[in-house]
């Protein structure tokens, strides 16, 4: 059997059949459907970098199965921005050089976006870390990431709060 | 002007979308194939059958290599020309490439290997120093030994003695993104490979060599690497090859990508080393004499031990005037992988021995070790007399060299492994007076630890928490406190002199915008936005006018690698040079326009300024384009002073020194060994910074990997050989909340008294050693625990800690 | 191979045998699938009704299978639960917690399962279903060894029971980094006090044995103690269940000297923290 799936991948739906039902949504996202911002660190969940969001929830996606996402919606790093115009969390990234080689960054960014959504971190830096701690910087950046993750989380907070009133 | 601003990395809004493309990024043809080494599985022994049926038989498997199916040896060495790309019938560790495989996918490769069907008859692995020890298993024919004065008799006389020893691990770059390669092959038996490289020269050279093929058939590109940290200075040769030779066979694309734990079992990683020493002392705790024998596993090729290990004696001083000293080196052949570079290269081992060395003499006399560290700094080095003339070379040494330059076609000139000698070498150094050298001969004129030291301690209050410490520690029985600032003063230069060069090639075109490339290869250390930022500058334009590109062995050649912290000094000149050469080129023919000097044309403000107007750069281009002034122009750079003689271990390796000191306060939990860094201050010196963001970066990240190769990242080999950390799971590198909860890092504002690129320093390694500081600390606070030296060693490991507490505590 | 998501129980039972492998966050299935022989057939249970979320009912808190570590964290739980929550923070990454569930980390059967201490220190069930019915077994026994649970092919976890109680949770864990980290030895409690002593206390260790244990004797040995007395007791303990080896993480003689102080904290943890959520 060769199952088919439709979900929707940075708000376009995608229909995909699946020649192997053992293939990861990080494969799926690299090799079948041209989206290589999602990177392979490690390939068994411990480095982070291949974090995007499914349903709104941050999740590796080298350990989630392809097939089991049907009807989900997935955003990727490729899938942040609007048109030019970057997501906070890209903005907070360049502002305070959250980064070196680049490669941890998508990731970075993705389980940032996650973690502000999640709203359990707020801007002390502890709980950010802590909250990070899934995504490995060998170049260790942390100090920038750190401060990223914060001044993004004031920017929407406060964005949110403009838009209210 | 836009040298010494802090402006983001060139690629940061790639970065940050997602669209910055590393080589596993690059859209393929639908033909590519996919490449996966088949591994040994013992350290040593003897293949006495293979069967490749199963592998062949696997869907989607295209061919089947051994050693001898390959079209030659397709060496792999940077050095010594022992490392065939596959293992014959003769296996030298765990994880050794036996046979290659190709299939339509990734995954098919990498399933395909396992179908193998291999029968070993195993050897005894050497696998140890005392085994290597025990069996001579070494590389060269004896160990290597520099000194200064007579070390043993110094000691001997000296009021106070010390004797220990410290072992250090390894370390696994741990590089986000994995070894990759993708070759293309050409028209007429050309190649073009792209790889995720440190050297691309490199590539090149072995590339070629293993094809047949003149260098000018190989054309190896690198945009960017997702970390480097030397680990892909040679070990990324081993997949251009295999692809190179596997495209060049079938005439179709090959991509090659290590998965995790193949990248972690194949590669090298940092050497691990024991130090013995033993040093005698007067009452105050100077220093009189040391003897150091270093001890480090090279694994079982040569790679780039011998210079790892001539830099591990090369820091054996650190930051301190040692009047007699002998350092003894043992560079140890192990069936392990081979152990490669490591941003440091051996100095972060050298120096550690140092660094333990003060702390246990400070620590045997009872004085604060950062007095004692002071006590046996350099002189002061400000002002000093006038140089003597540097004597000349004898015939007799002429003609030695001579013979040491008859070339060897095959060798790969460009590799920091390659030959002992120093063709191109300056006068031997001179020593202006009261400048102190170094147990090696070179004059340490640009000694500033002093000052920076007492600032340091200074802003981090360092007396005030000394005395804290005590006070807590008098108080609190289960947690203890440490504290320790150490100096770093790393030479800068690669030790094989000739590598000091750098090409690079720049354009302007004719509406105004300059394509710049240079030998550099980037890997997040902000090499080409930094040498942008000269070029840019040069022209007196905005930075966005000067668009940066992929390192390629077309545009420049015989480059060397980007290692050594060498990258911005080197390429920065070469790229300063080129555009210097254009500028000048321009301004004489605007100059004659406009019936002005040359010397009076000006190039700001993206204005050129000439005989009273101000034109548009792109305007003054087109002038100068219609005037048939060539826009284009190579430029070249070669670092003076060096003179160096690796087998005496005599002369100005460097051209100069980088400094800074940290400063660490840690707590541990004496009944688990648990431990946490509280707070670090670091002060480091970049010379004239080109860009604080990115050399702050660099600080920052560098003092972290140096405090996780002390503490937390621990290699683990089993008695048969097999590398048991092969995961992130097992082999912990610091993450986010490993961090000191307070962590600042600032930026020493002096100048290069050498003339360097905009008088600034290299700045990719020497932070590196900022992290002895932790480890520093921790025995520190374990010293709390009783009245022994802890003799900790690295990395610190929670268990080790705890270890060296219960010996101290119990005695035992 | 194919892969399976059933809407049902009974549906999912039906897919059971013949080498299935079953899968809920799939994060211990998928390393192990991506290099070894495809298993025949896949069943996904995130799709199963009522098999993820936290219910109280008749006296038993019920975990279903399904339910990942971040529900557990987000769930209100009364304090005996501290450890689990405890332990749930620290399940490798948060990206990890979003998808793995409490029921996968017990079937998993690793030694170092974060999970399982702190469900044996709250006495908890597993709910087996099968062919025959469900059934109920003690997790304590429902772990065999190492990767070796008491479950049939053709059965399934269907939740995790624990029985209503009072008391204070704690867990405590010992690493070489803060988080993302395979412990070396970790501790889980539940106390309960009355006036100043313990009245009862349950304790389990993970990572010093091939399957964590509850230390029964030193249970027994806190009761009556106070925070001050509880180092002592634990120092003096025979612990004849702890057999920690060595591993690339610590050696065997490490785990057993720290793991007594850390058994100790986790107690007093548990005794001295009252309004930990």
């Amino acid at each position: 059997m060769s199952p088919s799936i439709s979900l929707t991948i940075n708000g376009e739906a995608r229909a995909v059949a699946l020649d192997d039902p053992r293939v990861t949504l990080l494969d799926l996202l690299r090799e079948r459907l041209d989206l290589p911002g999602t990177k392979k660190g490690c390939d068994r969940g411990q480095c982070g970098a291949c974090t995007v969001l499914v349903d709104g929830r941050r999740v590796n996606s080298c350990l989630t199965l392809a097939a089991t996402l049907d009807g989900a919606e997935i955003t990727t790093i490729e899938g942040l921005a609007l048109g030019e115009e970057l997501h906070p969390v890209q903005a907070a990234f360049i502002e305070n050089d959250a980064f070196q080689c680049g490669y941890c960054t998508p990731g970075q960014i993705m389980s940032a976006v996650g973690l502000i959504s999640e709203g359990s971190a707020g801007d002390d830096p502890e709980r950010i870390r802590e909250g990070m701690s899934g995504n490995i910087c060998r170049c260790a950046a942390y100090h920038g990431i750190t401060i990223a993750v914060q001044e993004a989380t004031r920017n929407m907070i406060r964005t949110d709060k403009e838009d209210a009133a | 002007m836009s040298v010494a601003k802090p402006l983001p990395h060139d690629a940061a809004k790639l970065h940050v979308t997602g669209a910055a493309r590393y080589v596993d990024d690059m859209p393929v043809p639908a033909d590519c194939l996919h490449l996966a080494f088949g591994l040994s599985t013992v350290a040593a022994g003897r293949i006495t059958s293979i069967d490749f049926d199963p592998v062949r038989d696997y869907p989607g498997v295209v061919g089947v290599w051994r050693a001898k199916d390959l079209p030659g040896p397709c060496d792999c060495s940077p050095s010594n020309h022992d490392e065939p790309l596959l293992a014959g019938n003769t296996i030298r560790y765990l994880g050794q490439p036996v046979f290659l495989v190709a299939a339509t996918s990734h995954h098919a490769a990498r399933h395909a290997v396992r179908a193998v069907k291999m029968e070993v008859q195993k050897r005894d692995a050497i696998l140890t120093v005392d085994e290597a020890m025990a069996a001579e298993s070494r590389f060269e024919e004896g160990p290597r030994i520099w000194k200064r004065g007579d070390a043993g008799e110094a000691i001997d006389a000296a009021p106070h003695r010390i004797e220990g020893r410290i072992e250090m691990g390894g370390q696994e770059h741990f590089y986000l993104e994995g070894q990759a390669a993708l070759a293309f092959p050409q028209e007429g038996g050309d190649m073009v490979v792209h790889s995720s490289t440190q050297h691309p020269s490199e590539i090149q050279h072995k590339v070629a060599d293993a094809l047949g093929v003149p260098m000018h058939a190989v054309r190896v590109e690198t945009r960017r690497m997702g970390g480097g940290f030397g680990g892909k200075e040679s070990q990324g040769n081993a997949l251009a090859i295999a692809c190179a030779v596997v495209a060049q066979a079938t005439g179709r694309p090959v991509k090659m990508r290590y998965d995790r734990d193949d990248d972690m079992t194949i590669t090298g990683k940092r050497h691990d080393f024991r130090i013995d020493y033993c040093a005698g002392f007067d009452d105050e705790g100077r220093l009189l004499g040391v003897e150091f024998e270093q001890f480090t596993r090279c694994g079982w090729a040569q790679d780039l031990s011998l210079p790892v290990a001539d830099r591990a004696m090369l820091h054996a001083d650190n930051a301190y005037y040692i009047p007699a000293m002998r350092v003894e080196s043992h560079r140890l052949k192990t069936n392990t992988q081979s152990a490669t570079a490591f941003r440091g290269f051996g100095g972060p081992q050298g120096m550690l021995g140092i660094e333990r060395v003060l702390d246990h003499v400070a620590h045997t006399l009872g004085r604060d070790p950062l007095e004692v560290r002071r006590l046996n700094y350099y002189a002061p080095t400000k002002g000093g007399a006038a140089p003597r003339p540097p004597a000349a070379d004898s015939p007799r040494d002429i003609l030695a060299k001579k013979k040491e330059l008859e070339a060897h076609p095959d060798e790969d000139l460009t590799s920091r492994g390659a030959q002992d000698v120093t063709p191109d070498s300056s006068p031997a150094p001179t020593v202006p007076e009261g400048v102190q050298t170094t147990h090696y001969g070179q004059p340490v004129e640009d000694f500033i630890l002093h000052e920076m030291t007492e600032r340091l301690a200074e802003s981090c209050n360092y007396a005030e928490r000394r005395r804290a410490v005590a006070a807590w520690n008098a108080e609190n029985p289960v947690l203890k406190r440490g504290l320790a600032l150490t100096p770093v003063k790393f030479g800068i230069s690669f030790t094989l002199t000739h590598l000091n060069q750098a090409g690079a090639l720049v354009h302007v075109y004719q509406d105004g915008s300059i394509s710049m490339n240079h030998g550099g290869t980037e890997m997040g250390q902000g090499l080409f936005q930094k040498v942008a930022q000269v070029a840019a500058t040069s022209f007196g334009v905005p930075l966005e006018s000067v668009k940066i590109t992929a390192t390629d062995t077309g545009k420049v050649p015989n480059t060397s690698a980007t290692a050594a912290s060498s990258g911005s000094d080197l390429n920065g000149m070469a790229v300063k040079a080129a555009c210097d050469e254009i500028r000048e080129r321009m301004a004489e023919h605007l100059a004659k326009l406009h019936q002005d000097n040359p010397r009076d044309v000006r190039f700001e403000e993206g204005m050129v300024k000439v005989g009273g107007e101000r034109i548009p750069f792109a305007e003054a281009a087109q002038l100068c384009y219609m005037g048939r002034v060539s826009l284009s122009a190579t430029g070249f750079y070669k670092v003076p002073k060096l003179n160096w003689d690796r087998l005496k271990g005599q002369g100005r390796p460097f051209f100069y020194f980088a400094y800074g000191a940290a400063c660490s306060e840690v707590v541990v939990d004496t009944l688990t060994g648990e431990h946490r860094t509280l707070a670090t201050h670091i002060l480091h010196d970049c010379g004239s910074s080109l860009n604080p963001a990115i050399d702050r970066g660099q600080v920052e990240g560098g003092f972290v990997q140096g405090a996780g190769w002390l503490t937390s990242e621990e290699l683990v080999w089993d008695e048969t050989g097999r590398l048991r950390t092969h995961a992130p799971s097992t082999y912990k590198i610091p993450a986010c909340s490993d961090r000191p909860d307070v962590f600042e890092v600032e930026l020493w504002d002096g100048r290069n008294i050498e003339e360097t690129i905009y008088r600034s320093k290299a700045v990719g390694e020497p932070p590196f050693m900022l992290g002895i500081s932790v480890l520093m600390a921790l025995s520190d606070a374990v010293a709390a625990c009783g009245t022994g030296y802890p003799s900790l060693d690295a990395p610190a490991t929670p268990e080790r800690v705890l270890a060296a507490v219960r010996k101290l505590r119990d005695g035992v | 191979m194919t892969l399976h998501r059933p809407e049902s129980l009974d549906e999912a039972l039906s897919l059971l045998g013949g080498g299935a492998v079953v899968l809920a966050g799939g994060t211990d299935v998928y390393p192990g699938l991506r290099d070894g022989p495809p298993p025949s057939r896949m069943v996904d249970l995130t799709r199963v009704a009522g098999l993820r979320g936290i219910s109280l009912r008749d006296g038993l808190w019920r975990i279903g299978a399904a339910t990942t570590w971040t529900d557990v964290l987000r769930a209100e739980l009364p304090a005996c639960f501290a450890g689990l929550k405890g332990a749930a923070r620290e399940v490798g990454s948060v990206q990890i917690q979003n998808t793995g569930t409490v029921a996968g980390n017990i079937c998993n059967a690793s030694p170092a399962a974060d999970g399982v201490p702190a469900l044996m220190a709250l006495d908890a069930q597993v709910e087996v279903a099968g062919p025959e019915g469900p059934r109920r077994v003690a997790l304590e026994q429902f772990i065999r060894g190492p990767r070796n649970v008491d479950l049939r092919p053709s059965e399934i976890v269907s939740a995790v029971l624990v029985p209503e109680a009072t008391g204070q949770g704690a867990f405590r864990k010992l690493g070489a980094r803060k988080y993302l980290v395979i412990s070396i030895a970790m501790v889980a409690a539940v106390v309960e006090v009355s006036g100043n002593a313990i009245s009862r206390a349950r304790v389990s260790v993970g990572s010093c044995s091939p399957v964590a244990v509850r230390l029964r004797g030193l249970e027994e040995a806190l009761t009556g103690a106070t925070v001050a007395e509880v180092p002592g007791i634990v120092a003096g303990a025979d612990l004849p269940g702890l057999t920690p080896i060595d591993d690339v993480r610590a050696s065997a003689a490490y785990r057993r000297e720290a793991v007594r102080t850390l058994i100790a904290r986790t107690i007093t943890d548990a005794m001295e923290v009252r309004d930990v959520t």
